[in-house]
């Protein structure tokens, strides 16, 4: 299996191919990081192509001085915040928006031709885990669901963190500790209804 | 029961680069302290449920951008000087050459660019340019308002035809009392149609005499720029 930083060369030289399994390499971690971030698939799918379009764009300044996960998640977490500021600015943040949003996805989106055919069942009772968790997350601030996804998905540590978002590690450390404790009551209170 | 290093302990526990001896000082805080203990499963509990989002396939997309597509052309990501800057450029350099009032002309002595305004144009060339320009807009004020005028009597006789049909087919036959209505009714109609037709001329004049006014003004400013060289 080729390493990322020969793939970069070869997709610089013009390689499409290289590109494509770059692409395919990290794709369902960028497309899952955006589907936390922005609760539906529709708005995930986009903060996808604008992070890989993004990455393709810069892809000659990367040096090499930092894994390629970690530059291309910079980007991607700066599409993020850009698209919520978007969306925010255009009022799209609420949650019939989201339930449009849903509403209106292609269901022939879905199918995904390059893998196997899962269990329906497992299929089932991923996507309504899946639905759980972004129905708690949504219920945070953007700000608490950006870093509960940058330490707890993406195993960042408080220092990174406080570098990527230009904020003292102490706030971003308060910040986490109160979005945690908001989901744990969350998550009590789904139990006692149930 | 509550502690004040909670935050603090919960956070650095979650860290995952702890050294050896910052553990063994919190877990010995955590021997000691029941509701640090009890948050601290809390926050572990927390992040573990978080931690069973199963990733969702990605739907079908286009990977590969056109531009790598493209056989046999070289690739070029863009840069600063990329062609995206191009239309920025050129309405850069027209908008300088406009407020420069550049003038390129050809001459015996070859192509000569000038800078500035021409101080050789006279007030009464100008006056006459005004004249001119002011009649054109007359010209076609008034082409508009024929035009208008004609649309305005077209559309009221289509309602009029309309309302005696909607009269008609209502009383079935055509008293002398409902013709004499009707006719009052057209004739109100017709002083309404008049008021509008007076305000939309006003209208329209007022906005042509504006752009006259502001073409007026900008011709003062360029023969007090020509003037002042």
């Amino acid at each position: 299996m080729k390493q990322d930083e020969a793939l970069i060369g070869d997709a610089l030289s013009g390689s499409a191919r290289a590109w494509e399994v770059l692409v395919k390499r990290y794709e369902t971690r960028v497309y899952n990081f955006s589907l936390r971030l922005m609760g539906n698939q529709t708005d995930a799918f986009d903060l996808m192509q604008e992070v890989f379009l993004g990455v393709f764009r810069n892809l000659h300044r990367f040096r090499g001085e930092s894994l390629f996960t970690t530059w291309m998640f910079r980007i991607a977490h700066n599409k993020a915040v850009d698209m919520n500021r978007r969306r925010r600015l255009f009022n799209e943040h609420d949650l019939y928006a989201q339930q449009d949003a849903e509403d209106d996805a292609d269901p022939l989106d879905q199918l995904t031709a390059d893998l196997p055919l899962q269990d329906p069942a497992a299929v089932l009772s991923e996507q309504r885990s899946n639905r759980d968790i972004n129905r708690f997350l949504s219920a945070l601030s953007w700000d608490q669901r950006l870093i509960v996804e940058l330490k707890v998905f993406q195993s960042h540590t408080f220092d990174e963190i406080a570098e990527l978002q230009d904020i003292p590690a102490n706030t971003a450390k308060t910040r986490f500790y109160t979005a945690l404790k908001k989901l744990k009551d969350l998550m009590e209170q789904e139990h006692d209804m149930s | 029961m509550t502690c004040h290093k909670t935050e603090f302990l919960i956070t650095e526990y979650l860290e995952a680069d702890l050294s050896g001896r910052q553990r063994s000082i919190l877990e010995q805080h955590l021997r000691e302290c029941a509701y640090c203990r009890q948050e601290l499963g809390a926050a572990q509990q927390t992040q573990a449920q978080l931690r069973t989002w199963q990733d969702e396939t990605v739907p079908h997309w286009n990977r590969v951008p056109e531009s790598l597509l493209k056989p046999g052309k070289p690739r070029r990501i863009s840069g600063f000087f990329g062609w995206q800057w191009a239309p920025l450029a050129v309405s850069f350099v027209l908008a300088l050459a406009v407020l420069t009032n550049v003038r390129i002309s050809n001459t015996s002595d070859g192509l000569v660019v000038a800078f500035g305004g021409d101080a050789g144009v006279s007030e009464a060339v100008l006056l006459e340019q005004m004249a001119r320009f002011e009649g054109q807009q007359r010209l076609q004020q008034e082409e508009r308002m024929q035009t208008l005028t004609v649309r305005m009597e077209q559309r009221q006789d289509a309602a009029n035809v309309q309302l005696i049909e909607s009269v008609v087919s209502q009383f079935g036959e055509t008293t002398s009392r409902s013709l004499e209505q009707v006719i009052a009714y057209f004739e109100e109609q017709r002083q309404q149609d008049l008021q509008v037709l007076q305000s939309s001329y006003q209208q329209l004049a007022d906005s042509d005499y504006q752009t006259i006014r502001s073409v007026q003004q900008l011709a003062t400013y360029v023969q007090y720029q020509a003037g002042s060289r």
